[in-house]
């Protein structure tokens, strides 16, 4: 961190005066002037905590994603289909059994079992030819969706938050001063909550057994130099379907997430795609702290524009990817 | 990936004004309406003919460039949507109700500029990336057209789009049309083919195989890559103009994500190592997307499973077939093909 | 082969190529390390050393394929060290690579004609060259200078390996080269082949210079009138070939380990 203020003072002092702003608004009472002019601080808090919750859903999806395109140069397009099965599987499972824990555990394993399938049967023959394996996942995308169509057709679904998370948290943010000098706190759902936290607990975790565990020195050299794996005389291929496996397990996991934070109906494979893809490009191809910035930007930008400009809030999204790409294409995160 | 790779590359040749498929292919083509009443010759081959026309930009900048753009199909709705906005439309607070003759250069250049932009970040990063990146862009204008009510109209789009109509001629009707859409898509088929053995066509293909020799030879390689997104685009934009003029309205769904791709698939199916490869695709798509229902009763399944056929048959395609029907006509014409002496010319 | 000294004078003497300082970094790495050295117009040189002594290092530097960690590059009196490749191409430097880096899908009369275009104007040109085009004529030229003729028409992937190591100088001679690098050119050729590399490389005009990078020894000394030798990075001897060929250091640290 001190490297980057030391090489890019002027950045460094834009983020850091953006961060104070940010800071303010959040924690300080809004005087009446900027609430008239732009709305009830009680709509800002709960924008900015729906982007940053959401934000946490975006980076269980683009974590696996991130992983898969980094270690296995392989885009896998089918992602957004694997993060719907995941959704829809869970969706059976807590209606079924009334548990919303044991959803997780099935999405993971099941999904995390179709991704090993996917890379034993299917990319294991074709090594090396990234392009390739890329329309590979199109295809199979195509095929997804139009099977979970047939299966379970075009209607919303929605994971049922179980009983013990039901309901609001109050949070020490305050949103307004009533006239009586009472003070009115920010009521947040208990759910987004925990959820977020999970996801925060899930990318520790990861980070700690990427930097802290043999295997996961093993990914991260893949990730920077693929040729040196072969080198190293590591059996590549278990490592490969093991983190297929463990990123499609990610995304089944997100889909039951997401099912509980929204619902899950055709076409949500493609906007999570579509979000992995921004959040990876904003983030850097295989790094793991990278796809957590680039999905809390991501998840910002969509609430605050959905709030505040919604014609235009995609375009913010959108202006944000083009300045990366721009200035940094390897990503935010990256170390090259 | 034979997909771009070398070996079977794209081979544009001299014009061999000796074989007789083509002159067969354009006779046959001139005479349709002969034979052919008003549904096949636009729902069939004018359809053919405009995915054809953007499947081939997407071929131009995948089998000679090695970039596999997943926009073209944005690009062309760009165009669309500018045609609709500059010309005259149902949607009175939108429309600018500029004449055609004004509106569809303004449209072309619109989107051929949008192409282009797009292909500089594109360009930035490791091929690999051309993927993600041209599809996060064909997205995005997706969400933005559904967002957005004061250019694209929302979810609803643009209607009652007027078409062209001058020296007498209703271009627009059933004939005209066509041969319109015949000219349009013959000149840009020829410009493809021509150019794999100009300078720019060259110059784009050893940047395809060979990026690194090709600095080392003195070319600015990334000013390639843009250039070839440019031309790219400004094809894809002809491809959009002539929908819009065809279907008279556009709407998000017109540049969905899905239709993105169905142009990457018409483009692989059909072969993206000759500039003819785009035709055949998008006229096994039309003909699939036509008859499918019927097909699908026919083996037993619900008539809503085209997607699933579409999908399956790609699969097919890339497992066996990764130079798409060309391929597999190459490699029966090999197979067949008499002994001939080695080292023979012919193929540029 | 003309007299060295009737050479410089028809040339001139300020310098076609001069390093100062050049040091490339990879991490805690030093490939180059602090390297000096100046070249005249028409010199020929070679840069000789062990695997590893940053050799190859130092042609990316001069190319521009990477740029130094710190140092300065002159080509021909003008601070080349910030541009990309292909600026420094189009002002008369020429590159060959160790293992040839060629358009294996295009026929050989392609390879060579790129290599004409891509240092004159209308690269992007939308018109097909004609007969009478003079870049195709200097494309026949210089296909009949490496005495590839008969295949002039097969792609390079159907080449013997002798002929594409033809066809990889051939692409370093195209357009008006004034200074060519040449990485092993005699690498994995035959006697004959041998001989005909070294014919090419005395027999091209005076006023090009070059540096070769080679483990064979017999080609190296044979075209070449100063050394310089490499060593972890840094250069560690010049002079001119019986010198280096005579000093024991150079024999202890390099000819003595039985390199061909």
């Amino acid at each position: 961190m001190t490297r980057f203020v030391e090489r890019y003072p002027f950045w460094s002092l834009l983020l850091l005066i953006a961060l104070a702003i940010l800071l303010w608004l959040v924690f300080a009472t809004w005087p009446p002037g900027l609430e008239q002019a732009i709305g009830r601080k009680k709509v800002f808090l709960n924008a900015v905590f729906n982007g940053i919750t959401l934000g946490g859903l975006y980076f269980l999806v683009a974590s696996g994603f991130t992983l898969i395109f980094g270690l296995m140069r392989n885009v896998n397009l089918a992602h957004g289909s694997l993060y719907l099965f995941g959704g829809y599987l869970g969706y059976t499972v807590s209606t079924a059994t009334g548990s919303w824990l044991l959803a997780f555990v099935v999405a993971f394993v099941v999904v995390a079992a179709v991704g090993v399938l996917m890379q034993l049967l299917v990319f294991r023959y074709m090594e090396g030819q990234d392009l390739r394996q890329t329309m590979v996942t199109l295809g199979l995308s195509i095929v997804f969706a139009d099977l979970m169509l047939w299966v379970f057709g075009g209607d919303f679904y929605q994971v049922a938050t179980p009983a013990w998370l039901v309901g609001p948290m109050e949070l020490p943010f305050v949103t307004a001063v009533k006239s009586t000098g009472e003070t009115v706190y920010l009521s947040y759902p208990k759910v987004r909550l925990i959820i977020f936290a999970g996801s925060v607990v899930i990318g520790i975790a990861m980070w700690l057994a990427l930097h802290r565990t043999r295997i996961g020195m093993i990914v991260r050299a893949g990730v920077d130099d693929r040729d040196i794996l072969a080198a190293m005389g590591v059996r590549i291929q278990a490592v490969f379907v093991g983190v297929f496996a463990f990123g499609a397990g990610l995304a089944g996991v997100a889909g039951v997430v997401g099912g509980t934070f929204q619902s899950l109906a055709p076409g949500e494979d493609t906007r999570f795609l579509l979000d992995s893809l921004v959040v990876v490009i904003l983030g850097g191809m295989g790094s793991i702290p990278g796809a957590a910035l680039g999905a809390i930007i991501v998840g910002l930008s969509e609430q605050l524009g959905s709030v505040y400009i919604p014609s235009y809030a995609i375009v913010v999204t959108f202006l944000i990817m083009v300045l990366v790409l721009a200035l940094r294409p390897q990503g935010l995160i990256a170390a090259r | 990936m034979a997909l771009v790779q070398n070996r079977g590359a794209a081979r544009a040749q001299a014009f061999d004004f000796g074989e007789p498929a083509p002159w067969i292919v354009a006779v046959v083509l001139i005479l349709l309406p002969l034979v052919s009443n008003g549904f096949f010759l636009s729902e069939i081959f004018g359809q053919t003919l405009i995915l054809g026309v953007i499947a081939l930009s997407l071929m131009f900048l995948a089998g000679y460039g090695g970039m596999v753009s997943l926009m073209q199909l944005t690009i062309a709705g760009v165009a669309g949507y500018m045609f609709a906005l500059f010309g005259v439309s149902g949607s009175h607070n939108i429309s600018l109700n500029w004449p055609w003759w004004l509106a569809t250069p303004m449209a072309l250049a619109l989107a051929t500029l949008f192409g282009t932009v797009g292909g500089a970040l594109a360009v930035r990063t490791e091929g690999i990336y051309t993927i993600m990146i041209t599809l996060a862009i064909g997205a995005a204008f997706y969400f933005f057209t559904n967002q957005n009510y004061a250019l694209f109209n929302g979810h609803t789009g643009m209607n009652s789009i007027e078409t062209p109509s001058f020296w007498g001629v209703d271009w627009r009707a059933s004939l005209p049309f066509y041969y319109l859409t015949l000219l349009v898509a013959g000149a840009c088929y020829f410009a493809v083919d021509y150019l794999g053995r100009a300078p720019f066509g060259l110059a784009l293909q050893g940047v395809r195989d060979n990026p690194r020799r090709m600095a080392a030879l003195g070319f600015h390689v990334n000013a390639h890559r843009i250039a070839a997104y440019a031309f790219a685009a400004f094809l894809a934009g002809l491809g959009g103009i002539l929908q819009v003029w065809n279907y008279k309205q556009i709407s998000p769904g017109s540049v969905s994500p899905d239709a993105c791709i169905n142009v990457l698939i018409i483009a692989v199916v059909g072969g993206v190592t000759r500039p003819v490869g785009p035709f055949i695709g998008a006229f096994i798509f039309v003909m699939l997307r036509t008859f499918a229902l019927d097909f699908l009763r026919e083996i037993g399944l619900d008539g809503n499973r085209f997607r699933l056929l579409i999908g399956v048959g790609f699969l097919v395609i890339v497992f066996w077939s990764p130079d798409g029907v060309i391929g597999l006509w190459e490699r029966w014409r090999r197979s067949h093909a008499p002994a001939r002496p080695q080292g023979g010319g012919g193929h540029g | 082969m003309d007299s060295v000294a009737q050479r410089l004078a028809n040339v001139g003497s300020s310098a076609a190529l001069e390093l100062r300082g050049v040091t490339r970094m990879f991490g805690a790495l030093a490939a180059l390390s602090d390297v000096t050295m100046t070249v005249r117009p028409g010199e020929r040189r070679a840069v000789l050393g062990s695997n590893g002594a940053g050799k190859t290092t130092l042609f990316n530097c001069i190319t521009g394929d990477f740029l130094p960690t710190s140092g300065a590059i002159r080509f021909f009196g003008e601070d080349v060290t910030s541009f990309p490749p292909y600026e420094r191409i189009r002002r008369g430097l020429r590159r060959t690579y160790q293992i040839s880096s060629l358009f294996p899908g295009l026929t050989v009369e392609d390879n060579i004609y790129l290599a004409t275009r891509g240092v004159s104007r209308g690269r992007f040109s939308f018109l097909r060259p004609g007969l009478s085009d003079p870049l195709k004529a200097a494309t026949r030229s210089l296909i009949e200078a490496v005495h590839l003729t008969p295949v002039a028409q097969r792609k390079v992937a159907e080449l013997a390996y002798g002929q594409q190591r033809q066809l990889e100088i051939a692409l370093a001679l195209a357009g008006a080269p004034r200074f060519i690098l040449f990485d092993e050119p005699a690498a994995g050729l035959s006697p004959t082949e041998r001989r005909e590399l070294i014919e090419i490389l005395t027999s091209l005009p005076s006023h090009i210079g070059y540096i070769i990078i080679e483990h064979d020894m017999d080609v190296a000394l044979r075209v070449v009138e100063s050394v310089t030798m490499m060593h972890n990075g840094r250069i560690f001897k010049e002079g001119n070939p019986q010198e280096i060929e005579a000093d024991p250091e150079v024999q202890e640290l390099y000819l003595g380990g039985g390199h061909g």
